[in-house]
This record gives C-alpha cells, structure tokens and sequence, in this order.
C-alpha cells in the first residue's frame, strides 16, 4: 500500500500536479482587501461614492477603467456594452455594504497577484446579488467573504489564460451560508469553490475546462444539481463535508492525472442521484467515504459510463450502498486500489441491484432481474489494481487470455470482488439531461464509402492494367 | 529503329529506361494481382470484415439504448481484433512469398528476366502491402458502414487512423514475414516460422513484460520504453493516442508518457513503427542478394 501511495505520488509530482494534488493545497487565508488610492476616483466611482442607501445607478455604455468600492446598499446596473476594466491591476469591484446588487457589466482584467487574490467581483458583506455580469481575464472572478444570504446567478466566468498554478478560483464562497450559485458558466479558471459555507444551493451551472469544476471544502448541507462538468480535472471533488446531495449533475471527459468524475474525500451523509457520469478517467472516486458508518453513503439511479474505472476505492472504504445505477463498458467497473477489499459495501440492497453492462446471466422468468449472480472477479483487474502499471497492457491480446485462464482455472481465479445478487437486465432510464456524444452519421458513411471504395478499388486495380499492357505489347509488335 | 529522329535525346530523358522502380512496379502489379486472387486474401478479408461487422454490431447494442456512446469502445476493440489478425496477416503473407516461389519455381523464372533481386523483392513487398491495404480497407470500410448505420459515436477520424496505423502495423509486419522468407528453406517452414513470431509478439513478449514488471519492478518509465520495442504494443498505444488524444487510459505508465512526450509520442511511435518496417526488409534484401543462386 505504502508503495502504491509512494507510485502514485510521485506520477502526480511528475506531473507538476501539485496545483491538482488535494493535499498540497493550504487553506487560502483571505487577506485584508487593502484600499488603493485609485479607487472609487472614475465616473462609476464617484456617483457610488456619493450615492445614498437604495439608489439604483444605471451605467451606460463604455469602457470604464476603474475601480470600485461600494459601501452604501444600492444596485448598481449596466446598460448593454458597459464595460468596467481594471487595467490590469488589483480587484475591480468590492461590495462591502448589504443588499447591493451588481449587474449586467462586462467585468475585465484584473491583476494577477496571486497573493492579493485580485477578483473581478469580491463581496464582504451580506445579501449581495451578482447577476448577468460576463467576467473576462480575472485572476478571481467571484469571491464572496462572509456574504451570507448572497446570490450569485447568471454570469460568465472566464479565467486568464495562465499556467494552471497560477490561476485563481472562478467562484470562492467563503464562510457565506445559505448563498445560491445559479446558472453561471465558469471556464478556464481553477475551481469554483466553497469553503466553510453552510447550506449552498449549486444549480445549473457549467464548468469547463477547470482544475475542480465544483468543489467543497468543511462545507456542510450543500446541494448541487442541475450542474455540467465538463474537461476539468476533477468535475466535483467534495472533502470534508457533510450533508451532500448531488443530484442530475452530468460530469464529462474530466480526465487528466486526478481525472474524477466525482470524487468524495472523508466525506459523510452523502446522497448521490441521477447523475450521468461519462468518460472521466474515474467515474467516482471513494476516499474514507463515508467518514463515520453511521449512515450509508447512497449512490441510486446514476448512469456511470464509459469511463476508463467506474467506480475507485481506496483500500479502506466502506458503508456506501449502490441499487438501480447503469454501469456501462467502463474500460473496468469497479477498481478497489492496492489489497483492499469491498466487502463493507453493499452492490445490491434487499430486492435492488444494479445494471452491469458485463452482466453474462439471463432471465428466464423475465422479471428484468437477472437469474444468476453477478460476481465480478477478473484476474487481469486484479492485477492491474495490484500493479496500476500494467494498466499499459490493457486492449492487449495478452489481456483476454489472461482473462480466459483465470475463467479456465478455478485456481487462480481470484475471490469474487464484488457480488450483486439481483442484478438488472436492463439499464434503467434516468433524468440526467442530454446524452454525452452525438454519432457523425454522415461521416461515417463517407469513410465507409471511402474504405470500402478504395478497398475494392485496389483489388480490382490489376484487371485493366493488365489489358493495357497487353494492347500496348500488340501495338509494339505491330 | 537504327536511326533516331534529332530530339531523341530529349526523350531518353523525359521517360527513362525500365530501371528499378518500372522493374519493382511491373512485378508489384503482379504479386497484387495474383495475391488478390489467392485464397488467403478472400479469407483474410471475410474473416476480418467478419469479425469487425459482430463486433461493431454488439458493441452499438451494449450501449443499452440509451443514446450514450464512449470513447470509441468499439474503436477499442477494433483495435484488439487489428492486434490479433494484422499481424497474422502480415507474418504469413510476408513468410509465404519467396519461399512459395522458390518452392514453385517461380523464384528462377523470375530472376532470368532482365531484374535484379533487390527489385523482385521490393517489388513483391509493394505488391503484398497493396492486398494489405484492400483487405483492411475493406474490412474496415464494412465496420463504419454498421456504425453509421447503427449510429455509433466513434468519430470517424478515429477509425481512419485505425485504418492508417493497422496498415503501418500490416507492413512492418510483412517485412518481418519477407525476412523469414529469405532465410527459410521451405514455405512451410517459413510460413510455421511466421506464425511462431505471432505468438511471440502477440503473447510472449506481454507476458514477459508482465512478468517483468512485477517481479523486477521495472519502473514505469522502463515499461514504457520496453513497449516501444513491440510494434504490437506501438500500435496499440498510437491509435489509442490518436483515439483520445491521451494515454491515461493506458495508467501510470500512459499518464508518464503523455505529460513527458505529448505531442511528440506521434514522432516516437512513428519512428517505432518506421524501424519495424525498413529494418528488417534491408535485411531481407540483403540477405537475398548474397544468398546462392536458387
């Protein structure tokens, strides 16, 4: 096992993954916003500055470079094409009152001082609404401190187009309870994520081409539903909360040296539903959860497929409980790393069990449940759980022998890894939005055409080169 | 024909004399035409076009209707059933030609005519990679042709690369066959010897490899560098490349080569696969040119 971590540590050193290694990471102690002496001095500034408790400011169109302050509670509200740039240097706009309302601007260019956390929209005081604003090469785009009640909705989040180390969070809640992230899209950032914050609402939201799509730190009784993750490294990585429901999320294509659909460290009462997990490294990835075995981590009706693992554990997991999910042609199903085992967790509950694409069982009595057990031990899986190396000889020919002698040769075989006894025969229809890939009809069939085309093409060449040969040996000879 | 008009010479020029790539294409043409008519490129084609429509057909069907498809899982086991028939393909093709000659009495005939061995045998080569190239063409032409039908999510692009690298594979290995062929004595004996080198690169050597990783705890860097020597594993990994555009599916070992090499690992398996092809069909030639009149 100690090996195994020591591997594993050093691919993720080798691939300068410090910023990606969970561990690495010290919690960010926010600074003190320090006041510049250029802010609140352009032509949003001082109409803030001089506004009285419920103003509503209305911004026309044009590019503004400045910075802002706003200690009054008011709304501030762009016209279409107001633009508020910050040239490059320090945050751009700091709410510091209640009840402000910033939006509809085109937030842009903050600095990068990674140690400053200069953001694009920082709120310090409660109930703000942050709404419609499209953020552009922001080192931070919106970072809430002790902001309870505030809701952040509708924005664009770009990051700057950094090193991912160098990167700041698309979204950071800090110990701001009951806020609400909706329908914002965040992309090319390094996480959206909420530490210490109570009782957060996640909805609808895409994050893209992120280090963590969303991600949870001490933050208890958080819902996140509705969200696509999509190209991250992790799509949603939860560490140390409790209270977590996750539901009708689609996380795609998180791949990479972490490479986790969802990933759940010491993470406890945790409800996973109606999510489609597809072609991550690792659909989910179980890390001591649930932390204490008092209540079953649930994972019900989630679609997890086509991933190179489904599901990981680490060797010491146990207490979760799977019925009614479809786990279809993962390259391997289940994985449990190093010598564990996952007899502490339950495949199938009472009269529920899963769908497993290599189910090989039939139903006679057609009741959709299949009449045999579904054991999976695969001698090759063992291994490679064993040595993670010898993942490098999968889709090898030496692979389905392996397969075939441990299959062949009850003694080898090894112990079942895990048993479902009321094993699905159909996949079962969940509401997790769009289906993952489209198919390129159209272009199949041309390469099709083009193969079968060329193919015969080819075999068929010899027949009129031949006759022209000849026809002109006759016109020599004559 | 005792005079030529004033601008013969021009003409000399601009068409020369049958030399080495004429004699090489005269004799391509006719090992093509004949390899098309043999029996073992029919079979070798259904087998694999066969082969390939049940797998495409099952693997569209195991995604449970549901509107998913993967990462080119039927790409994938494409590429196992390349592994498997390519080489064989390429090994007894290769190891049947000049000996079968030799055997026939072709061989003699062949060398009377006004060429030299090192055309007889590039020509032969082209010839054989030219059935080659229709067998997969068609094989995997009749595979796309099910996955549109089926609407499998596999992106095109990915199964010509498949298409291009199995041909790559298909040519080193028929290089590998021609210098099995030079040696041998007897078609049988070469045509044995080339299924033996089959089972060595399709089995042996990855369960050396295993073998040697765990009980040498050979690093991951040495296992990726032992895989390169197998054109097997080569080809495995450069279409999964291609496929993915990432070897973490492939584990510690994928994720040490795609952060160390990324773009490069297209030059590195090139390479690879390049050797496999050129080496050991100048050794052939080689070993052809000296051997004793047959």
């Amino acid at each position: 096992m100690r090996t195994l971590h020591a591997i594993l540590f050093t691919i993720l050193l080798a691939a300068h993954a410090a910023a990606q290694d969970p561990h690495a990471m010290a919690p960010p102690a926010p600074t003190t916003p320090r006041v510049a002496s250029n802010i609140n001095t352009g032509l949003i500034g001082i109409r803030v500055r001089t506004a009285r408790p419920g103003d509503v400011i209305r911004v026309p169109a044009g590019i503004y470079r400045e910075h802002i302050r706003i200690e009054t509670p008011l709304s501030l509200v762009a016209e279409p094409g107001a633009i508020i740039d910050g040239d490059g240097s320090g945050d751009i706009i700091e709410i510091a009152a209640p009840d402000v309302t910033v939006s509809g601007f085109v937030i842009r260019n903050t600095g990068i001082d990674l140690d400053k956390e200069n953001a694009g929209v920082r709120a310090i005081a409660p109930r703000a609404l942050i709404e419609n604003n499209t953020l552009e090469d922001i080192l931070f785009g919106i970072d809430l401190r002790d902001a309870h009640d505030s809701i952040v909705r509708g924005n664009r989040i770009g990051g700057k187009d950094l090193d991912i180390a160098r990167r700041g969070d698309g979204v950071r809640l800090w110990r701001s309870d009951r806020a609400l992230i909706e329908n914002n899209h965040i992309h090319d950032g390094r996480d959206a994520v909420l530490w210490y914050s109570q009782g957060i609402t996640v909805r609808g939201n895409t994050a893209i081409r992120c280090r963590y799509g969303f991600h949870l730190m001490y933050s208890d009784d958080v819902t996140l539903e509705d969200n696509e993750v999509a190209h991250n490294s992790v799509g949603i990585y939860i560490m140390y909360s409790r209270g977590i429901t996750i539901r009708q999320n689609r996380m795609i294509r998180n791949r990479g040296p972490s490479g986790y659909g969802l990933g759940l460290k010491e993470a406890d009462r945790f409800t996973i539903e109606n999510n489609l997990m597809v072609a991550n490294r690792a659909g989910v990835y179980l890390d001591g959860s649930p932390f204490s075995t008092q209540v079953p981590g649930v994972f019900t009706r989630n679609t997890i497929a086509f991933n190179d693992v489904g599901l990981t554990f680490l060797p010491a997991v146990r207490g979760n409980r799977f019925t009614l999910n479809n786990f279809i042609d993962n390259v391997e199903q289940v994985s449990i790393l190093g010598r564990g085992s996952l007899k502490g967790n339950e495949f199938w509950h009472e009269e529920t069990g899963n769908y497993w694409s290599d189910y090989l069982g039939y139903d006679q009595n057609q009741d959709g449940v299949g009449d045999f057990v579904h054991e999976s031990y695969t001698l090759f899986e063992s291994l490679v759980d064993r040595h993670p190396k010898l993942r490098i000889l999968l889709f090898s020919p030496v692979e389905q022998a392996i397969e075939f002698v441990g299959r062949a040769v009850p003694a080898v075989r090894p112990e079942p890894k895990f048993i479902d006894e009321v094993p699905l025969m159909r996949p079962i229809a969940i509401e997790s939005g769009r289906p993952a890939q489209q198919a390129d009809r159209v272009g199949m069939t041309l390469t099709a055409l083009a193969m079968v085309g060329g193919g015969l093409g080819l075999a068929l060449l010899s027949r009129p080169v031949e006759r022209r040969r000849r026809t002109s040996a006759t016109g020599g000879d004559a | 024909m005792t005079t030529f008009p004033a601008h013969a010479p021009i003409r000399l020029a601009a068409c020369p004399p049958p030399g080495l790539v004429a004699n090489t294409l005269a004799i391509a043409q006719r090992e093509l035409r004949e390899a098309v008519r043999s029996r073992w490129f029919i079979l070798y084609t259904l087998a694999f076009a066969v082969l390939g429509l049940s797998l495409s057909y099952v693997t569209a069907a195991a995604g449970g209707g549901m509107g998913l498809s993967g990462f080119g899982r039927t790409t994938a086991g494409l590429v196992n059933l390349v592994l498997l028939v390519v080489p064989l393909m390429g090994l007894t093709a290769g190891a049947g030609s000049i000996a079968g000659d030799r055997e026939r009495g072709m061989l003699t005939y062949l060398l009377a005519q006004p060429v030299t061995r090192t055309e007889v045998l590039l020509g032969k080569y082209l010839g054989l990679s030219g059935a080659l190239i229709a067998c997969i063409a068609l094989g995997l032409g009749a595979c796309a042709a099910i996955m549109a039908w089926k609407g499998d999510a596999t992106r095109p692009a990915s199964l010509i690369w498949l298409g291009g690298l199995s041909l790559a594979l298909a040519m080193g290995m028929l290089s590998l066959g021609m210098l099995v062929s030079v040696l041998a004595r007897k078609a049988s004996v070469a045509v044995g010897t080339g299924v033996f080198l089959w089972l060595v690169l399709v089995f042996a050597t990855d369960l050396a490899l295993m073998a040697g990783a765990i009980a040498m705890k050979l690093r991951i860097e040495e296992l990726f560098a032992a895989c390169l020597f197998n054109p097997l594993q080569v080809f495995k990994m450069w279409s999964l490349h291609a496929a993915d555009a990432s070897l973490d599916v492939l584990g510690p070992a994928g994720l040490y080569a795609t952060e160390e090499f990324g773009a490069w690992l297209h030059a590195i398996f090139g390479a690879s696969l390049l050797a496999w092809i050129v080496l050991p069909l100048i050794a052939a030639s080689l070993i052809f040119a000296r051997r004793a009149p047959v």
